[in-house]
């Protein structure tokens, strides 16, 4: 279906229909679109996609017999489901999560905007169907895992909020079990208030007919921090893009990714560092294999506003080529307004290291397992701080990419 | 049976003709000794029957306990029992040395169609042999040859022979870089190493290292060939007079 058919068929579906200004807001947004007006050319957020794909699908959302559940695995440690991006409403005194309702509207003018030429989020306006307002309380130490379920066919067009309070720790993890043929383009709005610490693991494992358009934008404040890592598995479409803001002094960010591709897998992946604030330290590295005719870019950038003095930024791609045929795109940026800075910037990308491969062969072993072990040896040391069961899953992950790598 | 021999080998890389007409015979339970100026081909022939695929085989042949070396490839060669101590081990980030040594012994102990070792008893064999070698055990934690320092490369290179045990070891100058303790310690593990069933290829510059180990044979190799072959006294010549006479 076009653009238009949709828009105008599906707007009722629309959560701030009743709110002048974000329905005028989405109209305009709409028109951009609608109108090409925007650039084309030169535009990361369709780096990797083309236009008239994301513009015609088939809107679809009815979300009748879902089943969302909040449920405590062990003490402080909680199972979310989202079904079709509906949430269960649930309070207790660590957690508050509720679905968004058109009463929410001023959360939506507030939210934080880094997103002005990317397409993706302006679909995501226009459509957006659902949504969570997700609070962690202050002063708790939680562990939480939110299982992302798409129904067949499902376009869910989503904006999240959470809060993360002042003092707390937390390990969140993102699931996305999808079905068949859906669409989800989901906006996380993240904010980690003073002292908190978040580590959040993103899991990325669903089969090829599905998409999947990731965007978060994190604000730190002081001595915060937020650790997000995604782990890419998907034979379908993904699209991570991630932005944080060091806003409070002495906060640190870090945005991190893997991904493992086959036959002709693509993903499109950047990573935004905002400093705002004195002594603050922030890490972007993005690793990948690629093998047939697969193909990835990652866009990277470090923002130092005058203020942000001491501020370390770190940079950083790497790839491992496996056949002459895929490709990995990779383009670090640095734009400094500050004099008293450490950044930097690096990129390695190129096919499994043949003096190596020979090494670990002249010992007896083949040639898968030596291959194997330089591509497992590749995010060894992105496993070392994780959580077991975390390490174990993706390890897991791994060996199933591994055993698929051999029978190509 | 044929333990090794090699018969008019012509091998070249990049179009360039580096052994020219080639031959060595090398019995079980013999050591061999190469010696030749910079350059001459020794690390090309240690490459070439380690199975380096970077070298074109022009003509000859290769015959190892009776099957054409040739036709194998590289793991295909270590499993039958040859190995190459490098001369510039490279280093593999990331790739732990004890799974690494373990994954290489049991594929050769499947190859033979013997049991594999599990964890335990393959960290006490490692440790055995590492304890023998004076390597401190705490390199066995560490990622394969990264940041080691030269003679702890070359160190660890006999520590995996003395593991994977080989019938055929070539060592390409094992014993430069070592200090004066390390070569004692390098040679009485490759003594304690030596019964007639293995043989040795030991390519290297200095005559101290063959005071220590007895070659039965000394070879002066020169532009891609022997060129004189007697015993433990050539070795004396080329420290004297090194090698324009040959
Ligand atoms: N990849 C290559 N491309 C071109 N020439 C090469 C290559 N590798 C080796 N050679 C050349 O082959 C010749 C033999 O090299 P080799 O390493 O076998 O010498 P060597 O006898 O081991 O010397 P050394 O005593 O210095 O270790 C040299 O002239 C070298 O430059
Ligand atoms: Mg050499």
């Amino acid at each position: 279906m076009t653009l238009e058919n949709n828009f105008i068929h599906h707007s009722k579906e629309y959560i701030f229909l009743d709110n002048e200004t974000l329905s005028n807001h989405r109209e305009n947004t709409y028109k951009k679109i609608f109108q090409k007006n925007y650039d084309r050319k030169n535009n990361e957020s369709l780096k990797n996609i083309t236009i008239s794909d994301v513009s015609k699908f088939n809107y679809f959302y009815k979300p009748t017999k879902t089943n969302p559940t909040v449920s405590l695995i062990d003490d402080l440690n909680y199972k979310i489901k989202l079904v079709d991006g509906i949430c269960k409403n649930y309070e207790d005194e660590y957690i508050e999560i509720r679905n968004i309702t058109n009463l929410d509207f001023k959360i939506f003018l507030n939210q934080v905007n880094n997103n002005l030429d990317d397409i993706i989020i302006d679909f995501n306006k226009i459509f957006l169907n659902s949504g969570i307002f997700f609070n962690i309380k202050s002063d708790t130490k939680l562990k939480i895992r939110l299982v992302h379920d798409t129904s067949e066919n499902f376009t869910v067009f989503q904006n999240n909020f959470i809060n993360f309070n002042k003092n707390c720790e937390v390990q969140l993890e993102d699931h996305f079990n999808l079905t068949n043929n859906s669409i989800n383009n989901i906006n996380y709005n993240i904010h980690v208030d003073e002292k908190a610490v978040v580590k959040h693991n993103i899991f990325q494992n669903f089969r090829n007919s599905n998409k999947l358009y990731l965007t978060s934008n994190s604000v730190c404040e002081k001595k915060s921090s937020y650790h997000q890592n995604t782990y890419n598995f998907s034979e379908g479409f993904v699209r991570n893009f991630h932005h944080a803001h060091l806003n409070g002094e002495y906060s640190n960010a870090s945005l991190k990714g893997c991904f493992f591709l086959k036959n002709k897998n693509i993903c499109s992946n950047k990573t935004n560092i905002i400093h705002n604030a004195v002594n603050c330290v922030s890490d972007q590295t993005y690793k990948g294999i690629l093998n047939a005719h697969s193909k990835a870019s990652y866009y990277s950038n470090t923002f130092v506003s005058e203020n942000a003095q001491k501020t370390e930024g770190y940079q950083l791609s790497k790839g491992i080529l496996l056949t002459d045929n895929c490709s990995f795109f990779s383009k670090p940026e640095l734009r400094i307004f500050a004099d008293d800075v450490k950044c930097s910037h690096g990129s390695t990308i190129g096919p499994v290291d043949e003096s190596a491969l020979y090494y670990l062969r002249s010992r007896g072993m083949s040639k898968n397992e030596a291959m194997k072990m330089i591509i497992s040896s590749f995010i060894e040391e992105d496993l070392l701080n994780l959580d077991k069961n975390i390490a174990k899953e993706i390890s897991n992950n791994l060996s199933d990419y591994l055993k698929s790598l051999s029978n190509d | 049976m044929i333990f090794l021999n090699i018969n008019n080998l012509n091998v070249s890389i990049e179009g360039k003709k580096i052994l020219n007409d080639f031959n060595i015979t090398i019995n079980e339970g013999e050591v061999h000794a190469i010696m030749g100026p910079n350059g001459c081909g020794k690390s090309t022939l240690a490459n070439v029957l380690a199975g380096n695929e970077d070298y074109e085989v022009n003509s000859g042949k290769v015959i190892f306990k009776d099957e054409d070396l040739l036709d194998l490839n590289i793991e295909e060669r270590a499993q039958k029992g040859l190995f190459l101590a490098f001369q510039y081990p490279v280093e593999i980030p990331g790739v732990n040395i004890t799974p690494f040594l373990q994954a290489s012994i049991n594929s050769k102990l499947k190859n033979e169609k013997k049991p594999e070792l599990d964890n335990l008893s393959f960290a006490k064999l490692l440790r055995k042999k590492a304890e023998e070698l004076g390597i401190n055990t705490d390199m066995l934690k560490r990622s394969i040859n990264t940041g080691f320092s030269g003679g702890e490369k070359k160190r660890y290179e006999i520590l995996q022979m003395s593991v994977l045990n080989p019938e055929l070891t070539i060592f390409d100058e094992t014993d430069s870089g070592l200090d004066v303790d390390a070569l004692k310690i390098v040679t009485e593990g490759i003594n304690r190493f030596k019964n007639p069933k293995n043989s040795f290829l030991i390519i290297t510059h200095y005559q101290k290292l063959l005071d220590y180990i007895h070659p039965d044979h000394v070879h002066v190799m020169r532009n891609g060939k022997i060129v004189k072959s007697g015993d433990i006294s050539l070795a004396s010549e080329v420290e004297v007079s090194g090698y324009q006479n040959f």
